[in-house]
């Protein structure tokens, strides 16, 4: 039976049951967001694994080897001992803000998942505003991480979170206008007919000169900045301010903020994956194969880059961007829809 | 110039000042018998054009068992030349201007020797806790009649 | 409109912190972003190196000196070694100081590799680290050979060395060599050109010429501010005037000349190695050098030489016919690297202490003794 099929054989038996119709909604949907939550739990601990084996081998050494073949289990006993951890919070916290902050941060980190495809026909909500849902959510993390700034009382947190929002603030400008070439492109913000526009492989996004590799190239470097890594790591760069905005959590709170920053990396690639190269297309093997491998591409990008670069100062950063990116973008953009207006390309 | 012809220009050029002490050996090593003008001979030979004494290796106290001496070592990054000289101060009221003003270096160097000596430095305006805890009132460590409360002294080889 | 009120806010940063190298405290007086002043808090590490030689013989103090720069052992050896004879009219014999040769730059490639490693994490780049360690450990296994320590060796003893080289040393060395100079080059692809890296340290602690002579700093950090100055030239002490070698420079006195300076001398301390291992000759290894009854004579001086940080010095007074010198003051270079670090750091942003603070090469065993 294919997935699909489970889901729709699911969704038949609750109707069988005569419940009206709103309640069979909304078991199914909840148990469809439930399986899309656990599965990237457990895409979270991969993640995880695949950066200490990628970090290790790049730095030629082997990393995690004994938990298992090639040390598979160690993510686990990581968050089996994170569970089992004291959770300290300091006395002169801001409480209410200093709990929510983890939370509101883990909430929309997974919440984006609800309209990314992972295959043809596996996906949550084909919203008709698709895309547009996405960077709504993912903006959720600047307000998570302010009040982790703030609500920690303590000056080496409020820099970092400060920074951190200025920095995620700076470059979702890019982000969104790159994407914005290609949504000129489709003509609607659906993602499954994002997908669907890119039926051959030369019709996928990032083939598409001059504008989709340059649409990809900004997309992916402002992905890097979105998801606070290196090497624009700043709020969280060991080496100055010691940990930046989560240094006063501990135990599980830091253990969301720590999965969060994992689950939105696979967040952009999957989204990357989506607009610029094909989504689930693919000849032979099934979709949500295509869809993961070419995620995962896009994943081991993101960490090849944090192994390779040194850090990027704050005001380097934030020059780059509004100097650099975003006009590259901008004209990027207006370049994609002279081309769709033109006619030119439109294979 | 070599070794004997800078202890030849040195002791023409100041000849009141510097005496040359035997004991020194490896560069020329001088007493320096007029510790009061200290700031204006570092100064005059630092700006001496044949000279040109600009780097400064280092300073520091000793304490002899008769009396402190301080050392200056200093270099010439142009022309290469390095000789030293010192002064003996005596146990009560310990005094020695400070030659910041001619090599801003000599700031810690003047600073350490306060708090290990207890040599005091005028004019220095920063004679604060250093190499020493914060809280430290048992004395100055450096001078030979001072043992840490636990020393045992090794047995003679 | 009213003005905005902002005021200067206080940071500490250390002594418990990543990147301050060993145990230091800077106090930074800050606006916004921007570093108005630093005031570093030191002797965390002191541990009393001077008074302590004041109660050892001549030949015990090179073991205790070995932890004066932990890093650069060799050299603290050799610069107690040195001026003991001096003192003392000790002549090594040549093969002695053939060997001292091979492992003073041994040293040196090695303390260089360690700046490499901890800059590159200071900065963020996490992978040159170990792969600086990786060669480092090629040397750990020749020293280990020769005196049976990794870090500390007590192996340049007053008169000579401790014990001849083993057979296997100089083919292990010879290889070790003759892979040296293109992993050097792989260092260098990964960061000098790297734009990101040469934005962090291009036009960052900028020192003039004349501000590191007025505070004493030298070594890498004074030839990368443009002053052609070093001690086995300029003030030759053991048979370097026998070996070629270059002395790079830099022009501008930023982190990156600095860093520049450091990776050119790398390749040409591998040069002087490979020279001094085809030149080596037999004979004995120390004079003759009676560590238990060894009485100096009435004597003072400072004696100096190059260490991979800069200058390295020890002043040795003795009185007559004693065993243990009266006083050792001991000269380390980070001493006054770490004096002139305030004055570079004007403007800057806190990032950039930590990228100052590697270039200049502190450590801080070198401050606190």
């Amino acid at each position: 039976m294919e997935i699909t099929g489970i889901f729709e054989y699911l969704y038949e038996l609750l109707i069988g049951t005569g419940l009206p119709q709103v309640w069979v909604d909304i078991i199914a949907y909840a148990f469809a967001a439930v399986v899309v939550f656990g599965f990237l739990c457990i895409v979270a601990l991969f993640l995880v694994w695949l950066e200490r084996k990628a970090s290790a081998h790049f730095q030629q050494r082997l990393g995690p080897m004994r938990t298992g073949w090639h040390g598979w289990r160690q993510t686990v006993h990581d968050a089996i001992k994170l569970l089992r951890k004291e959770d300290i919070t300091p006395y002169a916290v801001d409480r209410n803000v200093f709990y929510w902050a983890p939370i509101i941060c883990f909430v929309a980190a997974f919440m984006a998942y609800l309209v990314i495809p992972f295959g043809d026909g596996l996906i949550v909500s084909d919203l008709n505003i698709g895309i547009l849902f996405i960077l709504g959510i993912t903006t959720f993390t600047i307000i998570s991480l302010l009040m982790a700034g703030w609500g920690s009382n303590n000056k080496y947190a409020l820099l970092g979170g400060m920074r951190s929002a200025a920095q995620v603030v700076s470059y979702e400008v890019p982000m969104v206008v790159s994407i914005l070439a290609v949504i000129v492109f489709v003509g609607s913000l659906s993602m499954v007919d994002i997908v669907q526009s890119q039926a051959k492989i030369y019709q996928w996004y990032v083939f598409r000169m001059p504008f989709g590799p340059i649409a990809f190239i900004t997309y992916i470097i402002a992905a890097t900045a979105e998801t606070n890594r290196t090497p624009f790591d700043i709020p969280e760069a060991e080496q100055e301010l010691v940990a930046g905005f989560n240094v006063e959590y501990s135990g599980m709170k830091f253990a969301m903020f720590f999965l969060a920053e994992f689950v939105n990396m696979f967040t952009v690639s999957a989204i990357g994956a989506t607009l610029f190269l094909g989504g689930w297309q693919g000849p032979w093997l099934p979709s949500w194969m295509w869809f993961m491998g070419k995620t995962l591409f896009l994943v081991c990008i993101l960490m090849w880059f944090r192994w390779t670069y040194p850090r990027l100062r704050v005001d380097h950063l934030m020059e780059f961007s509004w100097k650099f990116l975003i006009p590259v973008a901008f004209v990027n953009l207006i370049l994609a829809g002279f081309m769709k207006y033109s006619g030119w390309f439109n294979w | 110039m070599n070794r004997e012809e800078l202890a030849k220009y040195l002791l023409d050029k100041f000849p009141d000042t510097l005496e040359l002490l035997e004991t020194g050996k490896a560069e020329p090593f001088f007493l320096m018998k007029k510790p009061d003008e200290i700031v204006e001979f570092c100064r005059a030979i630092r700006d001496d054009v044949e000279l040109r004494m600009d780097f400064l290796c280092q300073m520091c106290g000793v304490d002899t068992g008769e009396n402190f001496e301080v050392v200056y070592s200093v270099a010439s990054v142009k022309k290469r030349y390095r000789f030293d000289f010192k002064f003996p101060l005596p146990y009560e009221g310990a005094e020695i201007e400070s030659v910041q003003t001619v090599w801003p270096g000599a700031n810690w160097f003047e600073r350490e020797t306060w708090e290990l000596y207890g040599i005091n430095v005028k004019n220095h305006g920063n004679l604060t806790r250093f190499l020493l805890p914060d809280d430290w009132d048992q004395g100055f460590p450096m001078r030979k009649d001072w043992d840490a409360p636990d020393f045992k002294r090794m047995p003679e080889v | 409109m009213a003005e905005l009120k902002t005021e200067e806010f206080v940071v500490n940063m250390g002594p418990h912190h990543p990147s301050t190298h060993g145990v230091c405290r800077f106090v930074l007086t800050m606006d916004g972003e921007v570093i108005v002043k630093v005031e570093p808090v030191i002797g965390y590490l002191h541990r009393a190196l001077e008074k302590i030689c004041e109660n050892r013989t001549y030949a015990q103090c090179i073991p205790v000196l070995d932890r004066f720069e932990y890093c650069t052992s060799m050299s603290c050896n050799q610069v107690f070694a040195l001026a003991t004879e001096k003192l003392a009219g000790i002549e090594v014999p040549e093969r002695a100081e053939y060997i001292r040769v091979i492992m003073l730059e041994l040293n040196r490639i090695a303390s260089h590799l360690i700046w490499l490693g901890t800059t590159s994490l200071d900065l963020g780049a996490l992978t040159p680290f170990l792969y600086a360690f990786r060669e480092r450990e090629d040397i750990m296994d020749l020293f280990e050979m020769t005196c049976g320590q990794r870090l500390t060796y007590n192996y340049i003893r007053v008169g000579g060395v401790a014990k001849d080289i083993p057979k296997e040393f100089i083919p292990k060395a010879k290889q070790f060599l003759s892979t040296f100079d293109s992993k050097v080059d792989d260092y260098e692809k990964v960061l000098t050109e790297n734009p990101i890296f040469m934005t962090r340290n291009q036009n960052i602690g900028v020192m003039s010429p004349e501000l590191a002579i007025a505070y004493g700093v030298s070594g890498p950090n004074l030839r990368a501010s443009g002053v052609k100055f070093d001690l086995r030239r300029d003030d030759p002490y053991s048979i370097y005037d026998r070996f070629k070698f270059n002395i790079p420079t830099g022009q501008n006195g930023d982190c990156y000349d600095r860093y520049r300076v450091r990776m050119q001398e790398m390749r040409e301390s591998a040069k002087i190695v490979r020279q001094a291992i085809e030149q080596l000759p037999e004979g004995e290894i120390s004079a003759k050098f009676n560590p238990i009854v060894f009485k100096a004579p009435a004597g003072e001086l400072y004696s100096r030489i190059e260490n991979s940080r800069g200058e390295m010095g020890v002043y040795l007074q003795s009185r007559d016919k004693e065993k243990k010198p009266l006083r050792v003051k001991l000269r380390g270079s980070s001493y006054n690297h770490l004096q002139a670090m305030p004055h570079l750091l004007k403007g800057h942003k806190i990032a950039d202490v930590v990228a100052v603070m590697a270039s200049l090469d502190i450590i801080m065993p070198d401050v606190d003794r």
